[in-house]
């Protein structure tokens, strides 16, 4: 009987132990994110998740938030939305994060009501989309870069001072993504006191473009800004405006200004242009770069040649993500109101070159600048500063 | 001693359920469905909802292309036309999403009404072709008619709710997409043992003998169309007011071709395969990827490996699936009750 009574007791002791120590463990923050690794948009998947998973890794290295590890899992979304939605909800189930991040502009749309009244995390995704930057709708969301609209914006702001008047043309793909920044762009257009004499539009991998590119000829068309693509029709545009003799001057965003449309254009290269948002993976007279270069050395040689935007986006989210919870966790918690507060606190962040140092304005970071392709390099090259828009 | 399952009338011959065991067993499953919620988290009730869904909108193709034979490549555009006349029916006229609902479905069924006349006069691959154009055709106006459906911004919409109890959880509308899979089901079932629902068959099976005995073709397979457009509606609206928002990318066209594999996949002309292959082609993905996201804890780093593995893990299974039993998976299931029918003295 006292055997049994000493057992007990000891039992007793020891879960009490154990629950006291449960509820003094520190909170160790969670984030979860949904990669497009499979599909479509798998090119920016792939090097999305290494981008986000090294930034998380380098934080823990040097201590995490405060001392605490952050956790880090991720699933395949393979850019379907009800794929990507049941990932977004496995994943939420399973480690209740404090920080979400999703596949698209779709799934973003998707999830924004339910982010705002039932999950409450911080969320970024790979979208560029006005939806993810409009605090006062969706204080949750954000964009660790500027928006499809900021980008135009960079692009109008930077032909309005070298060519005023100048006459513009938008050529853009029929799809959320192509028509995302068309109505603001007019605006803007307008604004600058640029002309703006065609709207084309294009099916993405469009091959047959001659009726667009003939009449962006009869329209004297001088800057061509493309929307909603990846490559194609972008070299077939370039090519047959060769072939008819327009001589504009060819631009793209975000999206379109990753090194493989430059290897696709060849000795077009020299003729496009674009909007970034980050420091190119070549850029290594930047600390930051310089430090992912050796990072990817040393953890992914077989990958380190040559890193996309995409990774330097994910990895530029995950920074913004660490200083979120860095500043939440300053307040008293990883709590969603101090996850907001903390996220749109953030000013004059130093990243090491790969933005100029960071300041959320409107869930979003409105800078960006032109880049040239060089056909010789196959590397865009700056040919403005960083142009801050607000 | 009597031993085995009678049928000595005709009523009972035409009972749905048919024995005792076949009565027992759905009531088990009956049962299961009601406790389901309780016990499971928020992500298994997202993948129950989205497979009621799939389980409404296949049935609804099947009445069509397994019973009917009218192979239709435009169910994605229907479930868009009844997601987007839900939401606009409810954000602009302010009708209860209850209404809506009905609604939706009448609105999907006069599109497919409209995209059915041709089955009229074009048969097999160019039917097919003909509803591909419903897809081209209604993807235009979701994304151009801005001032209806706000273009590629889509239109938010609010939970349902009956008086101040909203459904804006998993759990909570689940009971919705309970509801209406059961009744879709049901009605389906009594369908195609109903005068119409053989008439649907004979068109499938010989069109110009149909005609011959006195079958209104022109009426019968316009029927076929809208009752099939209706369910896709239905589908639509439910699928719009569980995810809350709707923009035109929601209904590609590969959303029909996976409806046209769910019901070959679980047998073409069977309420039950068009159940099969709901089930199946939600959760199977669904398996795979939590097999994956396990492994990748196991072997981490060799996600470029595994993860595109994942779809041809899928793709072989389909494959697999359709030369073993190419009757579907409603025919493996009768093979295994008649297996059990005689089990243990099957000699």
């Amino acid at each position: 009987m006292k055997k049994i009574v000493i057992f007990l007791i000891g039992c007793t002791l020891c879960l009490g132990f154990f629950g006291i120590s449960q509820i003094y463990a520190e909170e160790n923050p969670v984030i979860c994110a949904v990669h497009p690794f499979t599909g479509r948009f798998a090119f920016a998947g792939i090097h999305g998740v290494d981008g986000m998973k090294d930034a998380i890794d380098m934080a823990n290295e040097q201590g995490g938030v405060n001392g605490k590890k952050i956790e880090f899992h991720w699933e395949d979304g393979e850019y379907k939305n009800d794929v990507g939605i049941a990932a977004f909800k496995r994943l939420y189930a399973k480690h209740k994060p404090h920080i979400m991040f999703g596949q698209s502009t779709g799934m973003t749309k998707a999830l924004s009501p339910e982010i705002q009244d039932r999950y409450k995390v911080l969320y970024s995704a790979y979208t560029f989309a006005e939806i993810a930057a409009s605090p006062e709708e969706n204080p949750f969301l954000f964009i660790a870069g500027p928006t499809y609209i900021e980008m135009f914006n960079v692009l109008l702001k930077y032909i309005a001072e070298k060519d005023p008047g100048a006459n513009i043309a938008f050529f853009y793909s029929d799809t959320e993504f192509g028509r995302e920044p068309i109505p603001a762009g007019r605006e803007i257009c307008k604004d600058l006191g640029l002309n703006l004499v065609a709207e084309q539009v294009a099916k993405v991998g469009e091959t047959d473009v001659t009726t667009q590119v003939l009449d962006l000829k009869r329209k004297e068309a001088q800057y061509v800004i493309f929307q909603g693509f990846v490559a194609t029709p972008i070299t077939t545009v370039m090519k047959q405006a060769k072939d008819y003799g327009l001589d504009a001057q060819f631009m793209g965003t975000f999206w379109s200004t990753e090194k493989h449309l430059l290897d696709q254009l060849g000795p077009l290269a020299d003729e496009y242009m674009g909007v970034t948002a980050y420091s190119y993976y070549y850029q290594d007279e930047y600390p930051m770069i310089k430090m992912i270069r050796e990072w990817n050395q040393k953890h992914h040689p077989d990958k380190a040649d040559y890193r996309s935007q995409a990774y330097m986006h994910s990895f530029m989210t995950a920074l913004v993500f660490v200083r979120a919870l860095e500043k939440a966790d300053e307040m008293g918690g990883f709590t969603p109101e101090n996850l907001v507060k903390g996220l749109q606190s953030i000013k004059d962040y130093d990243v090491g070159g790969l933005m100029p140092p960071v300041t959320i304005e409107n869930n979003s970071i409105p800078v960006g600048r032109i880049v040239r392709g060089n056909s010789k390099t196959g590397q865009f090259e700056p040919v403005s500063d960083w142009i801050h828009l607000k | 001693m009597r031993c085995g399952d009678f049928k000595e009338t005709y009523v009972r011959d035409e009972e749905i359920f048919q024995s005792l065991f076949v009565k027992f067993w759905l009531g088990v499953l009956a049962a299961f469905l009601l406790i389901f919620p309780f016990i499971a988290n928020e992500y298994m009730l997202y993948i129950a909802n989205m497979i009621g869904f799939a389980i409404i909108g296949a049935v609804g193709l099947n009445l069509l292309t397994g019973f009917t034979g009218q192979i239709s490549l435009g169910h994605a555009a229907f479930i868009g036309v009844g997601a987007y006349t839900s939401a606009i029916l409810v954000t602009r006229l302010g009708l209860s999403f209850w209404l809506s609902i009905p609604l939706a479905g009448l609105v999907a069924a006069s599109a497919g009404m409209i995209i059915g006349i041709p089955s009229l006069r074009v048969k097999g691959l160019y039917l097919c072709i003909a509803t591909l154009a419903a897809q081209f055709i209604f993807e235009f106006i979701f994304i151009h008619w801005e001032s209806m459906t706000m273009g590629i911004t889509g239109i938010n919409v609010p939970p349902p709710s009956i008086g101040g109890f909203e459904f804006n959880t998993e759990k909570r509308f689940y009971w919705i997409t309970l509801f209406f899979v059961v009744l879709g089901v049901i009605y389906a079932k009594n369908l195609v043992r109903s005068r119409m629902g053989r008439a649907f068959m004979a068109i499938r099976d010989r069109d110009l003998s149909a005609e011959i005995i006195g079958i209104n073709i022109f009426r019968y397979k316009l029927s076929a169309f809208a009752i099939s457009s209706f369910y896709a509606g239905v589908v639509g609206a439910l699928w719009v007011f569980y995810l809350k928002v709707v923009t035109p990318d929601h209904f590609p066209l590969l959303l029909s071709v996976e409806y046209l594999a769910m019901i070959i996949v679980g047998g073409l002309g069977s309420i039950l395969g068009a159940i099969f292959g709901g089930i199946f082609m939600t959760l199977v993905p669904e398996i795979i990827n939590t097999l994956s996201a396990a492994l990748k804890t196991i072997m981490p780093g060799n996600e470029a490996f595994f993860e595109p593995l994942k779809s041809v893990v899928f793709g072989m299974l389909i494959i697999l699936f359709l030369i073993f039993e190419p009757r579907g998976l409603a025919e493996i299931w009768n093979r295994i009750k008649n297996f059990f029918r005689l089990w243990p003295f099957s000699y």
